[in-house]
């Protein structure tokens, strides 16, 4: 991860993933993280690691306060700070220095997902107008981040599913910058007989994508030739360990969908995030959206550089 | 009288070229290391759509990812940059008056957007187009469309650089195998006009079957004709025997990297079965081109240090990629001005047998 990575805000989960009993644990590159909701409901996020023996907490027990227990030798610590509040057995004497704590990040909760933030210190993110979609999905995929972007930029039929759509190699907009976002729509057919994509004079359908140049969160949405939205999703990649990338997707079928194959997409399993990549396809695609993406975000980002300096 | 009904008499909002940033590429590029994918040409007509296939409804095109929205308002065509059921959330374009309309034209059987300065928009720099029925009302089975996952520069010198047509398109034009062949190429600032004469070459396997040539050889005479800023072509072969067969061949960058191409070959005086196959043909040919073309494309998006070679047969192509560099870097500058006429009757320039095209 880059510098602007590490402190950016990740979707390392999604809303209903977290609960008030069992820890989970995700993980923003190499950092492990625990994740509960404490009493009041508010998702916590510590390093997935007790600092006593270095177990996983996740591992562990959400109490009834709202702390989180180890489930090897029991200590438990508190959300908002990490700090030890009790090791079992030691009775009155729980009065532990600062140096007693995990490391804790920061967490924001909007759209459906929890964001962490490596620096607990952060700003929390500019409030989301998204609203929360109600299907919603989470899929390893054994690709780099950057590797996942890429293909979804230059060819989205390698990673999405969506049904009765074929992406087309061509574009009504190239990759952009707009609004701090990389923007590009494709056009797209419906998987019907019909004039092959290359000698085809109209498309009846595009999906238009807004990708954050750092995180890639994207936003999806499918439109018509009317612009009649069909289907609008939130992607969330994130690099997890060992170089695999987790996406986690919320998405939201559009109530106006002239056409019966429109219509079909209200079915269940309309829209998925491929979990295997073809990689003799992936092998022999073609980079030009990417290539596209690589300088936007270089510019963008060495653009907010001098403006912080 | 043409007539550009959405012209304003100025721009509204005039975007300052004097401030936009100058790709590198374009202003060290040379004839051997050039990018292409960076060229972008402004104050020109590309023909958006067949007029066929803009009615009432809006359909879609693009210029360089600029949205072009077409349809019919009482039977005149309007190019509007937002979608009529589009919620507007940003600023119109300054390509666009301050309806959101671009200049819009018909000829030839096109709607032809204009990409540039809105006030600069003139009939009189439209492409001529000599074998096209201005009005064009041509039958539907001599247009299509194809595209090409390639910038609209290579795809034009795809085109001008005939010798590849010997071996990528051998099964439909016939091989390289000829008597003679002499090259000759005219230019001027807006236009490269390329012609190729062969003596007792190969006959096309496509007028074989479907023109009922029986000799083994034939002579031919190809044109190519390319305005270099609409990035539209004149592809015009004469064979003998055998018949004339004039191709309008428009690259549309409808992105840097992807181009449309609503091609009309006009074989309307050949007999039946040719008359009816040869347009179809595009469907096999730009197949075959854009095997090629689609993989040399992210190779041209970037300045590299190694440098093209070249042979004297690349000459049209080379002084291609040099009348597109002196145009982009004038347009760089600012210099948008057409030095050259482009709408001045070509026939002769191609060698139109104009006793087969007379409208």
């Amino acid at each position: 991860m880059d510098s602007n990575q590490k402190t950016a805000w990740w979707a390392i989960a999604r809303s209903e993933e977290v609960g008030g009993k069992k820890p989970i644990n995700a993980d923003i590159g190499d950092q492990p993280i625990v994740l509960w909701r404490d009493n009041e409901g508010i998702v916590r996020a510590l390093e997935d690691r007790c600092p006593h023996r270095r177990a996983p907490l996740s591992l562990g027990c959400v109490r009834d306060n709202g702390w989180i227990q180890c489930g090897y030798h029991g200590w438990i610590y508190e959300g908002e700070t990490g700090r030890l509040k009790e090791i079992p057995n030691m009775k009155d004497k729980q009065k532990f220095p600062p140096l007693y704590r995990a490391i804790r990040f920061g967490v924001h909760e909007s759209g459906g997902f929890v964001y962490v933030n490596l620096d607990a210190e952060a700003a929390p993110p500019a409030p989301s107008t998204n609203t929360t979609y109600a299907l919603s999905g989470t899929v390893a995929v054994a690709l780099s981040h950057q590797d996942w972007l890429d293909a979804l930029f230059d060819d989205p039929n390698l990673v999405l599913a969506i049904r009765g759509i074929g992406f087309t190699p061509y574009l009504m907009t190239e990759l952009h910058e707009e609004q701090g976002r990389l923007v590009m729509e494709r056009s797209c057919q419906w998987r019907l007989l019909h004039w092959p994509a290359p000698f085809s004079p109209e498309f009846p359908v595009t999906m238009l994508t807004a990708t954050d140049p750092i995180t890639g969160h994207t936003d999806v949405t499918l439109r018509d030739a009317d612009f009649n939205e069909l289907l609008r999703v939130a992607l969330a990649p994130v690099p997890a360990a060992r170089g695999v990338t987790q996406i986690r997707w919320r998405a939201e079928i559009g109530e106006n969908r002239p056409g019966w194959m429109a219509k079909l997409l209200g079915m269940k399993d309309s829209f998925a995030v491929r979990p295997s990549v073809d990689g003799a396809a992936l092998r022999v695609l073609k980079p030009s959206a990417s290539r596209h993406g690589e300088e936007l975000r270089a510019n963008m980002l060495n653009k907010d550089a001098v403006a912080a300096a | 009288m043409l007539d550009v009904p959405h012209r304003p008499t100025e721009s509204d909002h005039e975007p300052d070229h004097s401030s936009a940033p100058i790709a590198p590429s374009i202003m060290n590029g040379s004839v051997n290391s050039w990018v292409p994918h960076d060229i972008v040409m402004k104050d020109t007509w590309f023909p958006l759509a067949h007029g066929f296939a803009v009615g009432k409804k809006p359909v879609r095109r693009a210029i360089y990812s600029h949205p072009y929205y077409l349809w019919r308002e009482n039977g005149v065509a309007v190019a509007s940059e937002f979608h009529p059921n589009e919620r507007r959330t940003g600023e119109k374009s300054p390509y666009t008056n301050a309806a959101g309309h671009y200049p819009v034209m018909e000829r030839y059987g096109y709607v032809w957007g204009w990409f540039g300065r809105p006030e600069a928009a003139d009939p009189a720099h439209l492409p001529s187009l000599p074998f096209l029925p201005p009005n064009g009302n041509l039958p539907k089975y001599l247009l299509g469309t194809v595209r090409f996952d390639c910038s609209a520069p290579l795809s034009l010198e795809n085109l001008i650089d005939l010798t590849h047509a010997d071996f990528l398109h051998a099964n439909v034009v016939g091989d390289e195998k000829s008597e003679s062949e002499d090259v000759e190429v005219f230019t001027t600032s807006e236009t490269i006009t390329m012609v190729r004469t062969c003596k007792g070459k190969s006959v096309a396997p496509v007028m074989k079957f479907f023109s009922g040539i029986k000799t083994p050889v034939q002579d031919i005479r190809q044109v190519i004709h390319i305005y270099l800023r609409s990035h539209c072509a004149i592809a015009y072969g004469r064979f003998e025997p055998g018949d004339d067969v004039p191709l309008f061949h428009p690259c549309v960058p409808e992105t840097r990297d992807r181009t449309r191409l609503d091609y009309t070959m006009n074989t309307s005086n050949a007999g039946f079965m040719f008359r009816h196959i040869m347009p179809r043909a595009s469907y096999v040919v730009s197949r075959q081109d854009s095997s090629m073309t689609s993989p040399q494309s992210p190779r041209y998006m970037r300045e590299e240090k190694r440098r093209d070679l070249h042979s004297p047969f690349d000459s049209a192509g080379q002084k291609y990629r040099s009348l597109m560099l002196d145009l982009a870097k004038r347009q760089a500058v600012g210099d948008f001005d057409y030095r050259d006429n482009v709408s001045d009757d070509c026939s002769d320039l191609i060698g139109l047998r104009k006793e087969l095209f007379r409208y």
